[in-house]
């Protein structure tokens, strides 16, 4: 079976390199049979790196243990959803989870887009050259296929730590996303080398920049879950560079699903766009490669790792072609519109991609800091979550005002009379919870903020929707229906709108962080401890074995003022196999209000236990803020048959003309 | 220039000079030196009371009252080693050969830790049998 899966690699590193070659040299010379040839090797590609993935699924659900990476990542008693996730719980099978995901979206591209006949060459190029890369790693220097000479009886089993549903879905979301933005980047690229400059590559790519925006949303959202229920801290987000790998793209796709709106508007910031999605781009390998490796938490590892040199240069050569690339083209990417006022809705947007862009900035100089101190003063020195924090607080907080401006500012030039029908009553409402949470004595100035901005932003995008129902209703529309209607017929903006709330949501929730109270006890046997209202009595231990891991569980009752509540059993287990690293598994009481979260830190020998117990104020909202966001990009993303087919019709009259 | 472009301009500037004195003291009030064990050795009298994070592997024997949550170790660059203090919640992906990034100080003897990292090589990567 490996066999095959090897053939299929390296055949798959081949036609990648003929689908790079065929698709150039079919767009140089104007051959047409060439560029169909490379159209075709597409599906090829897609084809071969299935076969290669199903060969890889069948050896672990097989437990072929022959095959090192299955008996690195598998066990006998690994259930058969774990099982499969060991597909991309490892660096060889990600990579081949990521290129395969590259083929598939490759072959979509071509099967459903190749209507855009004279980009398509460099778009399938582009796919290849990316696909190219990926495929040589796994067949040279990282295989899943590689075999032991002889096989283990049983497999190592997958880390405790990934064997949790937050873990299922993060890194298969995560990768969509990062492979996603592969597209919308091959479409810039096959822009500016047939100097199609206008708005017809962004137009075509609408979608996959959503959908890879929104992938990549709910891959870091997957991921804070993860991070919250098991890594039994308390927390969601601890600026690890794994972390702010996953963080960068989005902040920079966030900023180029809004600035692409400026150019289809108004014709501006053509070049911006490029460079944008050109980052995004290369933040997602760069991202991919952080994760794979986690080379930043360790000094040196860089050198070690075999893969960091290769990525590096891989990250080197899209850079310097596609900004190559981008310098030859200037002269044709003159703007046709320009900036009239600084209160203008082009002008607030231009304020939320300079916000986004510095938070990345400041996220990617953070990240890499050790690095450049030690090139400059030869000494690594690093910063910590304060560095993140202290910038990027401020920031988020001018992005909050930023969202409720934006919107609803006008073209142009806002006036006065746009400037107080939009932002007066919100103004206000912002203002009185500002006053009221200060009256009532809360005393964290930055979460008084956030709070007060989530209440003007949120009554700003209601204000609106409200409204639009409102003139449907004076057409005879009962309320609810015009509701509907409103947001049906218009679903790019009022997606955008439920988007935005969920975004509220999940600020509001962060801003509850600053409220965070936290306690740690050691108790025997009917003691308890108290944190704000809550009341907790340690009832006991008990220990059970299950089929994976022996449990060792505490029992807490938990009281709410004098009345009971409910029971709590955080737990210490000792996974089979992993005899040495014992795994805390946390206890989460949650309520809309608050998580009261306990974690059960060590067990002494006569049966006393060391708690530490958290109130985390609004984390629930972080999650339905991400449902709601979720929500809101399938309405935005919905496709809308009239617009398909204009752009279809606008496509074939530019051809005609050309 | 138009005016707006001016004005616009003038806007940019000052949001990149705010986000560069935030920047600027925060790295200011975070700033540690991100050392190894060796480093750390060879410079140890410089950096005495120093804020340091400090990067190694985990040598098996660890002391760990679970009660208390004490924790006393060693770690290792591969020749040199430097014991190890902490109290605090230990992170599950703590074990011996763990690689750890360490936040504390170093007093010529011991280093006592008030954060501690830990990053599980299985993790990410399959372990070929352990250190």
């Amino acid at each position: 079976m490996s066999e095959i899966g090897n053939l299929s690699v390296a055949l798959a590193a081949l036609v990648s390199a003929y689908g790079l070659v065929a698709a150039l040299l079919g767009a140089g010379l104007g051959r047409a049979d060439l560029q169909h040839s490379a159209r075709n090797a597409t599906y090829a590609l897609f084809l071969l790196l299935t076969v290669a993935s199903a060969v890889l699924l069948w050896q672990l659900l097989a437990r072929d243990f022959g095959n090192a990476y299955v008996a690195s990542y598998t066990s006998r008693d690994l259930g058969f959803w774990y099982t499969v996730s060991a597909w991309w719980a490892g660096q060889a099978g990600s990579l081949l989870f990521w290129a395969w995901l590259l083929a598939g979206f490759g072959a979509l591209v071509v099967w459903r887009q190749s209507a855009y006949r004279e980009l398509m060459p460099y778009v399938v190029a582009t796919v290849m050259g990316t696909s190219s890369f990926f495929t040589l790693l796994l067949a040279l220097v990282s295989s899943p296929f590689a075999r032991l000479p002889f096989p283990p009886a049983d497999g190592q089993g997958l880390n405790p730590l990934l064997q949790n549903p937050g873990m299922f879905f993060h890194p298969p979301t995560q990768y969509l996303g990062y492979v996603g933005f592969t597209i919308p980047f091959a479409f810039a690229v096959a822009a500016m080398a047939t100097k199609r400059l206008d708005d017809e590559w962004i137009r075509a790519t609408r979608r996959w920049t959503l959908a890879s925006w929104f992938f990549l949303s709910l891959g870091i959202l997957f991921g804070m879950q993860w991070a919250y229920v098991e890594l039994g801290w308390g927390g969601y987000w601890a600026w690890d560079p794994v972390e702010n790998a996953s963080l960068m793209p989005w902040l920079t796709g966030t900023a180029f699903l809004h600035s692409v709106m400026i150019q289809e508007k108004r014709d501006m910031l053509k070049v911006w766009n490029l460079v944008l999605i050109i980052l995004t781009f290369g933040l997602s390998i760069f991202g991919t490669f952080l994760t794979r490796s986690g080379v930043l938490s360790s000094v040196h590892s860089f050198a070690l790792s075999s893969l960091g040199p290769l990525f590096f240069a891989f990250i080197a050569l899209v850079l310097i072609v596609s900004f190559t690339l981008l310098a030859v083209r200037l002269p044709w990417l003159k703007s046709e519109g320009d900036l009239d006022s600084l209160v203008s809705r082009e002008a607030s947007f231009l304020f939320n991609n300079l916000i986004l862009v510095g938070a990345a900035f400041s996220v990617f100089l953070g990240t890499i800091f050790p690095l450049v101190s030690e090139a400059v003063r030869g000494v690594k020195i690093s910063v910590g979550a304060p560095f993140f924090n202290q910038v990027n607080i401020p920031i988020g907080l001018a992005l909050l005002l930023v969202m409720g401006l934006c919107p609803l500012l006008a073209w142009r030039k806002a006036s006065a009379a746009n400037l107080s029908r939009n932002f007066l009553a919100p103004g206000a409402l912002g203002l009185l919870t500002a006053f009221l949470l200060r009256v009532r004595g809360v005393g964290q100035p930055v979460a008084v903020a956030a709070f007060a901005l989530c209440a003007f932003v949120t009554a700003t995008i209601l204000l609106d929707f409200h409204r639009g129902a409102m003139v449907r209703r004076s057409h005879g529309e009962p309320y609810p229906v015009a509701l509907g209607r409103l947001v049906l017929r218009n679903r790019r903006r009022y997606g955008g709108y439920i988007v935005h709330l969920g975004v509220i949501l999940l600020f509001a929730g962060m801003a509850g962080g600053a409220f965070r109270t936290e306690r740690e006890a050691v108790l025997r046997q009917g003691q308890t401890v108290a944190i704000n209202q809550y009341t907790l009595r340690y009832e006991g231990l008990s220990q059970y074995p299950t089929p994976g891991a022996l449990v060792t569980a505490a029992t807490l009752t938990v009281f709410n003022g004098d009345e009971p509540v409910g029971v709590l059993n955080p737990q210490r287990n000792i996974h089979r196999g992993h005899e040495e690293q014992p795994m805390t598994e946390v206890a989460i009481r949650s309520t809309l209000l608050e998580d009261l979260y306990v974690i059960l830190a060590g067990i002494g020998e006569d049966g006393s236990a060391n708690f530490r117990v958290i109130v985390n104020p609004l984390m629930m909202w972080m999650w339905i803020g991400g449902a709601l966001l979720s929500l809101g990009t399938l309405v935005a993303f919905w496709p809308e048959r009239r617009e398909a087919l204009r752009a279809r019709a606008r496509y074939l009259l530019v051809g005609a003309e050309a | 220039m138009s005016r707006a472009r001016k004005k616009f301009a003038l806007a940019i500037a000052i949001f990149v000079l705010g986000a560069g004195y935030l920047a600027f003291t925060g790295a200011r009030g975070s700033m540690a030196y991100y050392l190894t064990v060796g480093e750390l050795l060879d410079r140890g009298a410089a950096l005495r009371g120093a804020s340091v994070r400090l990067n190694g592997r985990v040598l098996p024997g660890v002391a760990w009252d679970q009660v208390s949550g004490r924790l006393a170790f060693t770690i290792t660059d591969g020749t040199r080693q430097i014991p190890v203090a902490y109290r605090g919640v230990v992170p599950d992906t703590f074990k011996p050969g763990a690689e750890v990034v360490l936040e504390g100080t170093y007093d010529g003897a011991t280093f006592t830790a008030i954060r501690l990292f830990a990053k599980c090589p299985s993790k990410f990567e399959a372990k070929p049998g352990g250190v």
